[in-house]
């Protein structure tokens, strides 16, 4: 299997934090944008990615694109998808394992699936013709979800699995959604994380998210909580250097605080290869 | 039950905005720490505050004016009247000043409306396409004479409105409030009808007593990556109207001067020429056939 590009550490690219990314040039290896801001016909955010894909990799991360939607793929929204993956030229292009609506509606939210061998039938489908509209690989991510179907026939891990080897896509593993997920329906992370195939992970996603007592809500407001921050630790060693990066999209910090957050994923990382090295001596 | 049975129980469940609705209550397996009806009510809850928050983003002056209250009402009555058909959400919002018009409850706002139609204008030009525009030199490639001939392309941001007098005073306010200004007091609720707020004495009041307050003309464009907006004159309204529309120099040159009672409008015109260029509205200049 052809490999992605080892970008090393990114963030989300929002349009805040634009005036300070353009004059501190920080040292961030790479951007991911949500596709779907800029699939517009012209303006200020596709110059100003113009300006941004000069100097760094950029990653190209949708959230419209329905995978599990029983409707019919909307052939409009992929050939959009392509055209701007044609210009931006990104290093991959990504999306959810979800749906956002059926009957033409759209709820733009990324809805749960029972994780049945119909639904997976379904899906490997739909990711194959995606991958052949796009003329490359998928990369599919993990959703947070809130409610769980008791008609599932496997756990997640084990669809995402079969999802992936059959449709030959590769993965974004969304730490923090593994994370959120196991609290609300109750299933061990651990699992999640050392079930998934190693060669198929191309991208990490860490993010902050709500906790609502009962039940924890992927808000991407609040910084990377210990938990999460324990469980990219397995994470990382279980899968190595993929390119990893945080998702910021509300109650917006100073950017300061999310280059410290993307320090700290660094000093994991060569804390554990460190270790690994000394080990090997 | 099949995929799609579930998906259309579920979807069902959120447009109705139950979160109790055993249809997918049913379906939905057990929890150890929070019921199942709170759970499914994040769902149902992150639906109407998405799209609640695409219209607060895209129609600030227009909460000012109406105040929260009214104004969350008004998207509470869109969310309900128009559920999203629309892969990227960026256009959902698109058609809130239409839903007004067409509304009993907002239809006679007209100030509301036009602080709505210019806003949308607004959002339309900040991300419209892309072109480059032309400067006045462009005009020296032609003679003198082929002048009257000359038609111009405009930039695809450009948009033309009528709406309400005050309008543009209450975004100006809205605006400079969101700023943390004071903002000057605004007008009731404006109807056509509303005093001009530029309007004093009684003169101007006995005015608005016997006729209708004739509408402000709008352009709004986008100027290098920013969106810009001016009010017009009734004959520049009328000249970048036709203008736009395809017409000749010389064409519209008759039209303007039929207009202000046979007066000469050529330097008029060519003064909103030298105006359209100077701020970017002209993209193409051609002879028209």
């Amino acid at each position: 299997m052809e490999s992605l590009p080892r970008l090393g550490y990114g963030l989300g690219l929002r349009p805040v934090y634009y005036d300070e990314i353009l004059s501190t040039r920080p040292a961030v290896d790479w951007f991911e944008i949500i596709s779907e801001n800029y699939m517009i016909p012209g303006g200020r955010p596709l110059a100003m990615l113009e300006r941004f894909r000069a100097d760094y990799p950029i990653v190209m991360h949708g959230v419209s694109m329905s995978l599990a939607s029983t409707d019919p793929l909307d052939l409009d929204y992929l050939k959009a998808l392509k055209a701007l993956a044609d210009r931006v030229e990104p290093a991959w292009v990504s999306d959810h394992l979800a749906w956002t609506g059926v009957h033409g509606r759209n709820l733009h939210d990324l809805l749960p699936i029972p994780y049945t061998r119909e639904a997976l039938d379904h899906v490997v489908a739909r990711i194959g013709r995606v991958q052949d509209i796009l003329k490359r690989r998928l990369v599919v991510e993990n959703a947070s979800t809130y409610v769980a179907f008791s008609q599932s026939e496997m756990p997640e891990w084990e669809f995402i699995a079969q999802m992936a080897e059959r449709a030959d896509c590769l993965l974004l593993l969304d730490v923090n959604n593994v994370f959120v997920s196991g609290f609300n329906h109750g299933f061990d992370i651990n699992a999640f994380v050392d079930a998934v195939p190693a060669g198929r992970v191309a991208q990490f996603h860490m993010a902050g998210h709500t906790d609502a007592q009962t039940h924890r809500i992927d808000t991407h407001d609040q910084p990377i909580c210990e938990e999460v921050w324990t469980l990219y630790e397995r994470a990382r060693r279980r899968f190595g250097d993929v390119p990893a990066m945080i998702e910021r999209d509300d109650n917006f910090p100073p950017f300061a605080e999310l280059l410290a957050e993307l320090q700290r994923m660094r000093d994991i990382d060569a804390s554990i290869v460190a270790k690994a090295s000394r080990s090997a001596a | 039950m099949k995929l799609s049975e579930l998906q259309t129980a579920f979807q069902a469940a959120v447009l109705t905005g139950d979160a109790e609705d055993a249809a997918i209550l049913d379906l939905v397996a057990p929890s150890l720490n929070a019921d199942r009806a709170t759970l499914m009510g994040v769902y149902v809850n992150a639906y109407r505050l998405r799209l609640a928050e695409f219209l607060d983003e895209d129609y600030p002056a227009l909460r000012v004016l109406l105040g929260d209250d009214e104004f969350e009402a008004l998207v509470e009555a869109y969310i309900d009247a128009n559920p999203s058909r629309l892969r990227n959400a960026r256009w959902y919002s698109t058609r809130l000043p239409d839903f007004m018009q067409e509304s009993e409850n907002w239809g006679a706002n007209a100030l509301a409306i036009g602080l709505a139609l210019f806003e949308r204008a607004l959002t339309d030009a900040y991300d419209a396409a892309d072109a480059p525009a032309q400067g006045l030199e462009t005009l020296a490639e032609f003679s003198p004479q082929d002048w009257p001939r000359l038609g111009f392309t405009f930039h695809p941001s450009l948009r033309l409105l009528e709406v309400a007098a005050g309008t543009l005073d209450a975004y100006t306010a809205a605006d400079a409030g969101e700023e943390g200004e004071t903002p000057p007091p605004l007008e009731d609720d404006g109807a056509f009808e509303q005093q001009p707020s530029d309007a004093t004495g009684s003169e101007a009041r006995e005015s608005v007593a016997s006729q209708p307050t004739p509408p402000e003309p709008v352009a709004v464009w986008r100027s290098e990556l920013d969106p810009a907006y001016r009010l017009l004159d009734a004959d520049e309204f009328l000249a970048l109207n036709e203008a736009m529309a395809g017409h000749s120099f010389g064409d519209i040159c008759q039209l303007v001067a039929f207009q202000n009672e046979g007066q000469p409008a050529t330097e008029r015109l060519a003064q909103f020429l030298v105006t359209w260029f100077s701020e970017g509205l002209v993209i193409a200049v051609a002879e028209t056939k």
